[in-house]
């Protein structure tokens, strides 16, 4: 467990955006998953991880309701100057890091997460669909969808193609 | 193919999920159509923007409690280990004949593979040369070990070499190579090839982790990783036809 440590806090940080709710769900994850340990076996441990970690957040976001509610609302009001002649030039220097946490918190969870899961992660599609416990066309659809939102959240796009 | 069907398939193609025809259709369009093509390149700096993310790493204090619970429960399983074995004994004891094969040498090495990986990582013991430079790590084996292994940096296409050390695996000491892929952590276990010549090529999954294991100029390549299957293939392929 203790090697996919890093990952699974990673990703329950990204999925709570705070630290001390991610170490105790990452906390109590590993306790549910200790208490499964025989199915660790030779299936991917990492993802099977993902999948703990997830529920454990679910079940507590669900008895405090509005973590999700909250999450679920937040939508693009963004708030940085366009009209860069290159715009990945110019994020890439100094805000890069910042200007894209705050992009992806902007995301609702259900994007944000399939992202952190691709993007950051590498899991396959179908792995994804195993974790967030969907079939791999809505893999697929949220991930289309996550990335048309950061690109205008980046301002990577032109607006003319992300209002099609 | 058309505009539209290469933007549907635009995500599947990036994210390396699409068929070999399909991504050929999609690579073959976007060279002639200038609107899919600049789609396709803001897909691409989207991506390179996403992975300079923060990576959030966990406090030590987690780590410490995951660790002495880790270690509280296994010595619960090893009471539950010794009870089988027990019964094992038993059963046989009362006339039952049990078959099982025996694990391949290869499954053996992987699993030894693994260990090592993990320990360097747990350890905190990935390196006792720590070095971008091919010109310094490759020296720093000489004398250290029967034979010299080839150190080949792979920066160009995103996984710089970060160092070397010593390990030992299958019996013996063996050069291990540290690569770095954003996170993720690859090693590469190098030794001259042994006489079990029944395994070649191998692509394994053990404990979460992929493995690939093949046989070049006469060396035993290891390479494992918590690196999806798909990139730690690219790595591989580069670092065999290198």
């Amino acid at each position: 467990m203790l090697p996919h440590l890093d990952a699974a806090f990673n990703y329950a940080r990204w999925l709570t955006r705070d630290d001390g709710d991610a170490e105790d769900v990452v906390q109590d994850a590993c306790v549910r998953a200790m208490r499964f340990f025989s199915s660790l076996r030779d299936n991917d441990a990492r993802a099977w991880l993902f999948t703990i970690v997830r529920n454990t957040w679910y079940s507590r976001a669900s008895r405090r309701a509005t973590a999700v509610e909250r999450s679920q609302l937040t939508d693009g009001q963004d708030h940085w100057p366009d009209q860069a002649l290159d715009p990945e030039e110019r994020l890439l220097q100094q805000h890069t890091v910042a200007v894209v946490r705050t992009a992806l918190e902007q995301l609702p969870v259900d994007f944000r997460e399939v992202i952190v899961l691709r993007e950051i992660e590498g899991l396959s599609y179908k792995e994804i669909a195993a974790v967030v416990g969907v079939p791999i066309g809505t893999v697929m659809s949220r991930l289309a969808r996550a990335r048309e939102r950061l690109l205008t959240l980046l301002k990577l796009a032109s607006p003319r193609e992300t209002l099609r | 193919m058309s505009c539209e069907s290469v933007e549907r398939d635009l995500d599947a193609y990036l994210d390396r999920e699409l068929d070999a025809e399909s991504s050929a259709g999609v690579r073959e369009h976007v060279r002639s159509c200038a609107s899919c093509r600049r789609q396709l390149a803001q897909r691409e700096s989207l991506a390179r923007l996403v992975r300079a993310a923060p990576y959030y790493s966990p406090p030590d204090r987690l780590r410490t409690r995951v660790l002495v619970q880790t270690t509280r429960s296994q010595s619960v399983r090893r009471i539950f280990t010794w009870a089988a074995a027990a019964v094992l004994v038993l059963s046989v004891g009362a006339g039952i004949t049990l078959w099982r094969p025996a694990p391949g040498r290869g499954d053996v090495i992987a699993d030894e593979v693994v260990n090592g990986h993990v320990r360097s990582l747990m350890a905190n013991h990935l390196f006792d040369v720590q070095s971008t430079d091919r010109h310094t790590v490759k020296p720093w084996f000489l004398g250290k070990l029967d034979f010299s292994p080839p150190v080949i940096d792979l920066a160009s296409i995103g996984f710089p070499l970060v160092g070397g050390r010593l390990d030992y695996v299958g019996g013996r000491s063996v050069a291990a190579l540290v690569y770095q892929r954003q996170k993720h952590t690859i090693n590469v276990f190098i030794s001259p090839e042994g006489d079990d010549r029944s395994t070649r090529d191998l692509v394994l999954t053990a404990r979460g982790f992929n493995l690939r294991h093949w046989i070049h100029n006469g060396m035993s390549f290891w390479a494992v990783s918590d690196l999806n299957s798909a990139e730690l293939s690219e790595f591989t392929s580069a670092l065999r036809s290198s």
